[in-house]
């Protein structure tokens, strides 16, 4: 068979030993170290038969790993070939207590689950297919869209060569300002940025419409496919027919960033749309941020590791499910749909964390089952599709309480700043049913608590809107969004705070 | 049930913190866990007649730490057969010291949540700063965080503007 036994050594050769680049080299790397090489090489070659060998490979290497196609099917064959038994995902469980007392009542016990890329992996960048829609109305007008267009610029400079980019602008119509392709002048698409002028009202859909058809032009499952919403105003009279888009672009594997600036957007709508797609939305309360927003939702789509990430509990006899929710990269309540509990995506270089509050009703001393975890998701990095990694957890009762266990200091930071979120969620429940008193006290104490995990800002916010309430019955609409987007962005990693 | 302190609802065993008013639930179990930081707080009128607070020691052979906090005048002891952490007790982000110093004022005085710890090795001392905000001195002299510094007998030692006198039996 000798044709199976080329095919082998082809699989075999490392082409990135070859150049000597890493597996998540970059084009530009790639064709830089091939340039290198070749330049060495070719002048030697002549005279000596195992160079002009080697010049030979280092050709061969380039040519498929400069090819974005050809590269992705080398890696999805070598990683046939190496890492096929290996789960691509890791797992972590750990529980507020590992023991429980038997008591002759139903108790509470905290799970935390932390999802991250299994370390020997290495990680590989996919494709990025992005659609920046940029809201032009008038209400833009001036440093608004200025910044935007910096921020535009950005990242026309931070994409691969290899990245795909589309631009639309809206107001109460889309034009498309450049059409979905790879970045090759980018001065050019620069000027094309800079010529954008504001004019006109807000109609979301319009956008939305146009990005999507030009990211589905180019899409295929082996890309990211993104489109990153910018908006500063209401949309009128649109808004289910941007959630009926958002639906489509969820069956085409297309994700939707929304991000809303200023004060006058409609959050709830932009957060359905997000939810709907797989995308995350956002809060930009200054113009002056834009940049940053669109800087690190980017580099969170490149860093893709894993998708369509869910999981499902079979609970143990006695055990019910309280609440659970996503405390890393952001904090959300999760909410059972069709298929499990939904995560989005997994970045290469941030952990998904999910705390689980349990119930368990009276037992007798020893090891009980708590919950079976099925963790379901697409790793597209190594071509693989609803990878399955199976946990199974238990806990121990003992009959009186023998030692003080010390719950796990992760756990009782994550659960604080839940806490604060829950109480966030309690507020706007509270205003929603007219109990204003008990909203305003409610800010009060959750500034307390801001103030003591030493989040400054946040704090301000939601004392001066507590005051506010307390006066006129309601909310800022700025400080509204000020809290709902902040308190759900407490970030989970240790932060130097106050004098401490 | 246990309720919480501050709101009075009502919750399951083991909650560790309040639905309605966000309350760290388990903080007065968590102190309960380690016998070197349940020293009852006393005060003192005047620093001549020290209330010793005491935690019995296991063996005879174990030393003891004792640390006299100088504007408070508060005297503890430890017996050394662990580490010893200073610093102030904050639950929302779990600090937990030995040396909970924050009825001494430890706030205001510039005192770290995590500030500095005593270890043992043999039969002497050592003290470490934990990179706190104010630094730890010892008579005087400022410590290189996370450097231990070997500590005697009537050393001074300062945490911010806080200032504790030590002795070893």
């Amino acid at each position: 068979m000798p044709y199976m036994g080329v095919s082998v050594m082809a699989v075999e050769t490392d082409y990135y030993a070859v150049l000597g680049v890493s597996r998540s080299a970059t084009a530009q790397e790639i064709q830089k170290a091939y340039h290198a090489l070749a330049r060495r090489l070719h002048s030697e070659a002549a005279q000596d038969a195992t160079l002009a060998e080697q010049f030979r490979r280092v050709q061969e290497a380039y040519e498929v790993l400069n090819d974005p196609e050809k590269r992705l099917e080398y890696d999805r064959q070598q990683a046939g070939g190496k890492l096929a038994e290996g789960p691509a995902i890791d797992l972590q469980v750990t529980l507020s207590h590992r023991s429980l007392p038997c008591l002759d009542e139903e108790q509470m016990l905290y799970a935390m689950i932390e999802i991250t890329p299994s370390p020997h992996i290495e990680m590989r960048r996919l494709l990025l297919n992005l659609c920046l829609v940029l809201d032009r109305s008038t209400s833009m007008q001036g440093l608004r869209l200025q910044r935007v267009k910096e921020a535009t610029h950005y990242i026309i400079d931070y994409l691969d060569d290899e990245a795909i980019l589309s631009i639309v602008t809206f107001s109460d119509r889309a034009e498309v300002v450049l059409s979905g392709q790879r970045l090759e002048d980018r001065v050019r698409i620069k000027a094309l940025v800079s010529a954008i002028r504001s004019s006109g009202g807000t109609e979301i859909f319009q956008g939305l419409q146009a990005g999507l058809i030009e990211l589905e032009r180019v899409r295929s499952p082996e890309m990211v496919n993104h489109l990153i919403l910018l908006t500063d105003g209401q949309t009128y009279g649109d808004e289910e027919k941007c959630l009926l888009a958002a639906d489509r672009a969820s069956r085409h594997q297309i994700g939707i960033s929304t991000m809303g600036i200023g004060q006058d957007w409609n959050d709830k709508l932009l957060d359905e749309i997000a939810l709907r797609s797989g995308g995350t939305s956002a809060y930009i309360d200054s113009a002056a941020k834009v940049t940053s927003f669109f800087r690190d939702k980017v580099h969170s789509l490149v860093n893709v590791f894993a998708r369509e990430l869910r999981y499902t509990l079979e609970f143990g006899e006695g055990v019910r499910l309280k609440d659970s929710f996503l405390v890393s990269p952001y904090i959300a309540r999760l909410q059972e749909r069709e298929g499990g509990f939904h995560l989005g995506q997994l970045s290469a270089d941030t952990p998904t964390v999910i705390l689980l509050e349990c119930l368990i009703s009276p037992k007798l001393p020893g090891l009980h089952r708590l919950f079976q975890l099925e963790l379901v998701g697409d790793v597209p990095v190594l071509g693989r599709q609803s990878e399955r990694i199976k946990r199974e957890v238990e806990v121990n009762f003992a009959p009186t309480r023998e030692l003080e266990e010390t719950v796990p200091p992760r756990i009782v930071s994550a659960l604080g700043k839940l806490a604060i979120f829950k109480m966030q969620e309690k507020t706007m429940s509270d205003l929603e049913r007219g109990q204003v008193e008990q909203a305003s006290q409610r800010l009060e104490t959750m500034a307390t608590r801001l103030l003591n995990i030493g989040e400054l800002e946040l704090a301000k916010s939601a004392l001066l809107e507590a005051g506010r309430l307390a006066r006129s019955g309601h909310l800022s609409p700025e400080g509204r969004k000020k809290i709902r987007y902040g308190t759900r962005s407490l970030s989970l990693l240790p932060k130097e705070v106050r004098g401490d | 049930m246990i309720k919480c302190p501050s709101c009075q609802k009502k919750h399951p065993p083991n909650t560790l913190f309040c639905d309605e008013c966000g309350t760290y639930l388990a903080a007065e179990a968590d102190k309960r866990t380690d016998p070197l930081a349940t020293g009852q707080v006393d005060w003192l009128e005047e620093d001549q007649n020290l209330v010793v607070t005491s935690v019995e020691s296991r063996t005879d052979r174990t030393m003891t730490l004792k640390l006299l906090i100088r504007d408070s005048g508060r005297l503890v002891e430890f017996p050394l057969v662990k580490e010893i952490n200073i610093g102030r007790l904050d639950a929302a982000s779990a600090t937990f010291p030995d040396l909970d110093l924050t009825v001494d004022g430890g706030l205001e005085k510039g005192v770290s949540r995590r500030h500095a710890r005593i270890t043992q090795e043999g039969t002497d001392l050592f003290i470490e700063d934990l990179g706190s905000v104010n630094g730890t001195l010892v008579n005087g002299k400022r410590l290189t965080p996370y450097l231990p510094h070997p500590l005697q007998s009537g050393d001074e030692i300062r945490l911010g503007e806080m200032v504790l006198r030590v002795s070893i039996v």
